[in-house]
């Protein structure tokens, strides 16, 4: 029989940020609050820039083109978190080997981070039409 | 009135590793183990490599310029694990580009095989001409079973 729990709110009883989950192959465990993605955004950066879907964001900023700046809504611990940016260029439209990546002497801090679209052929900050970025690492 | 669940670990009654958690549209499942990422890493690749901050890692081996490998450890059940490796802005580079693309070995700096074990994987940042690069701060995030 399985059971069903049903509960709004997880907190760790012996320290309330750190709960453990047995691992797929039953022996080990895994740290549930470390594993779990702390911001992601989707956005359009063409144009008048727009979030499309996004979870932890409380503001996203069009520094110029190809360059963005994403809030965080609840800040992370320390910027030693780990973030993953893709991008893509603008459908139809759009030029070839344009990718997504960490702004370049951009800011990385436990408030905002800052994300880049940029074409590789002409070596210059491009507009990408879907900008993807997720942060893993510790919430203040 | 919300309900608070106060507990260290959790663990699947019928299969100790598999939990299903409804999803945000409160219609389907996902499975929260599967869900989770297993290991991540943030650190500076560059002179004495030193890791940031990291989950379930035990080292960060500098092997050449740009080239590293993350040891993790708890391993992962298989060889078939989801790695995503982040392209690194190259802020002293920009006449190369500006950037650097983080990607995998496939055959090694230096003719070896590739490294992608249940325990480690090696990893090779490049800049817009090939050329291997020390990277400032790379992200590295595995998705998969553990073992």
């Amino acid at each position: 029989m399985s059971s069903e729990l049903i509960v709004d709110e997880l907190t760790g009883r012996a320290s309330a940020g750190s709960i453990a989950v047995t691992a797929e192959g039953g022996t080990v465990t895994t740290n549930l609050q470390q594993g779990l993605a702390k911001f992601w955004v989707h956005f359009n950066g063409t144009g008048t820039i727009a979030t499309q879907d996004s979870f932890n964001q409380s503001a996203l900023t069009d520094n110029g083109t190809g360059e963005y700046t994403s809030t965080f809504s609840n800040n992370m611990n320390n910027n030693s978190y780990s973030t993953q940016v893709t991008g893509a260029e603008s459908g139809s439209e759009g030029i070839s080997n344009q990718i997504g990546t960490l702004q370049r002497n951009g800011d990385y801090s436990t408030s905002q981070v800052e994300s880049n679209g940029f074409h590789a052929n002409s070596n210059a900050d491009a507009d990408n039409q879907r900008m993807m970025v997720n942060v893993l690492g510790d919430l203040a | 009135m919300a309900s608070v669940l106060k507990v260290n670990t959790l663990t699947g009654v019928t299969t100790a590793g598999s939990i299903v958690v409804t999803g945000e549209g409160n219609s389907t499942t996902t499975n929260l183990q599967q869900g989770l990422a297993k290991a991540w890493m943030n650190f500076n690749g560059t002179g004495t490599v030193a890791i940031g901050d990291s989950l379930n890692t035990t080292s960060l081996t500098d092997n050449a310029t740009g080239d590293y490998t993350i040891t993790i450890a708890n391993d992962m059940a298989a060889t078939t694990y989801v790695c995503s490796y982040e392209s690194n802005p190259d802020n002293a580079n920009v006449a190369l580009g500006g950037w650097l693309m983080g990607t995998f070995c496939a055959s090694g700096s230096s003719g070896a095989p590739l490294t992608k074990t249940a325990t480690a994987i090696r990893s090779v940042t490049r800049d817009i001409q090939g050329s291997s690069r020390d990277a400032a701060q790379p992200g590295i995030i595995f998705h998969g079973d553990l073992a």
